[in-house]
């Protein structure tokens, strides 16, 4: 193309000189670019990364509040509240010791001497002054802090687990250590208890959030709550009953365990001695966890129900069926006696469970074929956990079918050279109490999953028939007689208007040291009512006392008191129908 | 500009000298028309200065809204705290140890096996009996402290005048009873070296 025009002004030179100048002038820039680049990027990223979040970029943790443990109606065995931990930075606050030492004596009411050296450390910028302070209250302190011009005090989040209920259902519910639970329903329940911590980044100016700002947020995820079937009403009462029990009859420890006859739901489980949730480290380890569950015990007498109902269901015997008791029964070992001497006597079936008497219930067991009594048993519910979700539970030992001698089946008959636990046992007889068909306990409302994997709960309770619902029968009218006052041998454990069902148990309890029977029983009672329509089985025990008391004088008098506050508080009356006149004598 | 026309003219038979004439291509004068140039800085500055106003508000706002936000939310902290300081309040009030400390301070006692009155008939089940006061410890047993907390007692047996000096303060007498055992050995030195200078 022609150029028809001169350029104006000439001093520009011409566009491929200007073009090439303002490359080198880009090129040059855009090399500085690079250089910083790499200087930035290459040489020490991370310093300046570091730089460039501590201004101004927060980044806090949103602790996820930990579920509460509640009884069945809601109310709060262990809960969650805000808390905050008290911290001094000594290097601000050593001028003004005492004086913040004295303010902090009269606010949180933590130990003077200690908190004035905490306050004067040298060399340190961080002491705890006290920790799980409530929110409102450690806000309440500092701003009256910062009034009274002391510095540096500040707070930071510390979660509090508060046991509102002091050392009611401890036992079961365990506690928290300073950052992890350490035992009972809060160790076996954490994962859903705990819930997961969020978090939150975000940049901020002069303590606001920059609008528009980085702002990265995580929301914490809440733990759920537990609930369990506790009746924590209930609990206390059968606490303080047992505590009565155990100290009148100077005995060693006991447990008590309420149950709901139909759903297995276990409303009451005590134990004594126990502790304060709050203070766990106040009372020794032993005392720490559940007795009912965790020990093993020979159930003595109790156990009698179990065998005489097994031969009412084969129908090898009824509760009229007559045997003569010899004073004294030699078998292959040793020689069986009774509890109380006596002569040839005769009973029938309901007078051996009424007198509690060892040789009659030797002697009915005889009838029983090989095998079918540990068959009975097991189907009972012994020798197996029964997995409610307390920690540590003993299986108990039922000797299994190979290692079963005759003799050993002599003793299993009336409840030694075997042992339980409390709740198993109390779901045993449960069994006769519920017609017949084992409900399993549950302690859990729902369904829960301990830390082995396991799901507990409510959800899935099991129900199977162990004896018939006319030999269940026949054993409550037999169990019937031994609160008669005339009949039987435990008149203490009555509960005066209803009809009640219960046995004693006193049995040689083996020692820790010698691993033999040791001097010292087991006195227990277990029983349900109204007998006819059980609403309650109630398992008491006592371990060792020493006012020479039996199951019928130590734990029946307890058992009477547990059972008439359950049927108040649920406000079953009697039925009202005449209670079991079975003869006990022929 | 003149040179092609004669050109053609030339060439082409001057039938319809008159049409072709008049359908000749000229070059039409340069028309300048000048648009008004304010209306269109008015609105662009309109606009500018709009935006950036409108930005600075907004920005102010959004300011505005974390304050607030900042300042709900720590309000919501600190009602959240105190709802859950007055939750444990109500659980501590509703602990069954509380009530029936309460109750037996009024003077109530336990009932025995209940009763029912049928409202239809009056008629009455089960045995109604009257209320005896029977002791009943409610409060929760002492624990029986692990060793390392419930050291064996350190006696110290003084035998010294029944001089009594009390120098401390009224300040440490809580301390005093805390370190009962330590002072006490301090006391029985202090005593001793009187008996020495009385000696």
């Amino acid at each position: 193309m022609r150029q028809t025009r001169p350029p104006r002004g000439s001093r520009r030179g011409t566009p491929q000189v200007r073009l090439r100048a303002g490359f080198v002038v880009i090129a040059m820039v855009l090399s500085v670019f690079g250089a910083r680049l790499v200087q930035l990027q290459g040489v020490d990223p991370n310093s300046y990364a570091a730089m460039a979040a501590a201004e101004g970029l927060v980044e806090v943790d949103l602790p996820a509040e930990r579920g509460d443990i509640l009884d069945r109606n809601g109310k709060a065995l262990a809960d969650s509240v805000d808390g905050l931990m008290i911290v001094a930075d000594p290097l601000m606050t050593a001028e003004k010791a005492p004086e913040i030492a004295r303010f902090l004596y009269r606010e949180l009411d933590v130990d003077y001497a200690t908190t004035l050296n905490r306050l004067r450390e040298e060399g340190s910028r961080y002491e705890y002054i006290a920790r799980r302070v409530p929110a409102t209250k450690a806000n309440q302190v500092i701003a009256a802090a910062e009034k009274a011009k002391y510095k540096g005090l500040y707070t930071q989040h510390d979660p509090l687990r508060d046991y509102p209920v002091g050392d009611v259902a401890a036992n079961l519910v365990g506690f928290l250590g300073t950052d992890e639970p350490l035992a009972g329903l809060e160790r076996t329940f954490d994962d859903q208890l705990s819930g997961t911590d969020g978090s939150a980044r975000y940049e901020v100016g002069a303590g606001n959030r920059i609008p528009l700002g980085e702002n990265t947020v995580t929301d914490p995820v809440d733990g759920q709550d537990l609930q369990t079937t506790i009746d924590l009403d209930l609990q206390w009462y059968t606490q303080r009953v047992l505590r009565q029990t155990v100290q009148a009859a100077g005995g060693d420890s006991g447990f008590a365990v309420v149950m709901d006859t139909r759903t297995g739901e276990i409303l009451a489980e005590a134990d004594h001695p126990t502790f304060d949730a709050n203070f766990p480290t106040e009372s020794p380890k032993a005392d720490l966890g559940s007795r009912a569950l965790q020990d093993v015990y020979e159930p003595g007498s109790v156990e009698k129900v179990l065998t005489l109902s097994a031969l009412i269901d084969l129908g090898l015997m009824t509760p009229r069926t007559q045997l003569v008791v010899p004073p004294s029964l030699q078998r292959e070992d040793s020689p069986i006696g009774d509890w109380f001497d006596h002569g040839t006597i005769r009973l029938t079936l309901a007078g051996v469970l009424a007198k509690s008497s060892n040789i009659g219930t030797v002697l009915a067991a005889d009838h029983f074929k090989a095998g079918q009594l540990h068959e009975y048993l097991s189907r009972f519910g012994l020798g197996q956990r029964t997995d409610i979700g307390v920690r540590g539970e003993t299986d108990g030992l039922l000797p299994a079918p190979g290692e079963w001698t005759h003799q050993m089946q002599d003793r299993i008959a009336f409840g030694q050279s075997l042992s339980v636990n409390g709740v198993q046992m109390a779901a045993a007889v449960n069994t006769i109490a519920n017609g017949g068909v084992r409900v399993s306990p549950s302690l859990i409302m729902g369904s829960a999953t301990t830390d082995e994997g396991d799901v507990v709960g409510t959800d899935t309770t099991t129900e199977r028939r162990v004896i018939s619902e006319e030999a269940a029968r026949q054993t409550m009218l037999m169990m019937e007689r031994v609160v008669d006052p005339e009949a039987g041998v435990a008149p203490g454990a009555a509960v005066p208007g209803y009809r009640v069902a219960g046995k004693t148990g006193t049995a040689q309890a083996v020692g820790e040291e010698c691993a033999c029977y040791d001097g010292t029983f087991t006195v227990s009672f277990a029983g349900f009512a109204p007998a006819d329509d059980p609403k309650f089985t109630v398992y008491v025990v006592v371990k060792n006392p020493r006012n020479g008391g039996g199951g019928g004088s130590v734990a029946g008098p307890a058992f009477s008191k547990i059972m008439a506050y359950a049927l108040k508080r649920y406000a079953v009356p009697p039925t009202g129908t005449r209670p079991s006149r079975l003869p006990v004598e022929w | 500009m003149s040179s092609p026309v004669p050109q053609i003219r030339s060439r082409v038979p001057r039938i319809a000298e008159e049409a072709f004439e008049r359908a000749r291509l000229t070059v039409v004068p340069r028309r300048r028309t000048r648009a008004a140039r304010m209306p269109f800085v008015a609105l662009v500055s309109m606009v500018l200065v709009g935006g950036v106003v409108g930005l600075l508000l907004f920005n102010t706002s959004m300011q505005q809204a974390s304050f607030a936000a900042t300042a709900l939310e720590g309000q919501s902290t600190t009602l959240a705290a105190r709802q859950q300081m007055l939750e444990m309040e109500l659980d501590r009030l509703r602990d069954p140890q509380r009530i029936a400390g309460a109750a037996q301070r009024l003077g109530m006692v336990q009932a025995c096996a209940p009763a029912f009155i049928k409202l239809g008939s009056g008629e009455v089940v089960g045995e109604p009996c009257p209320a005896v006061a029977s002791p009943f410890p409610i409060w929760p047993a002492e624990p029986k402290l692990p060793p390392e907390l419930n050291p064996a007692p350190n006696v110290v047996e003084v035998t010294a005048d029944p001089v009594v000096t009390r120098d401390d303060s009224a300040d440490t007498a809580a301390g005093d009873a805390a370190n009962g055992a330590r002072d006490g050995r301090k006391n029985q030195q202090h005593q001793q070296s009187q008996q020495n200078h009385q000696r």
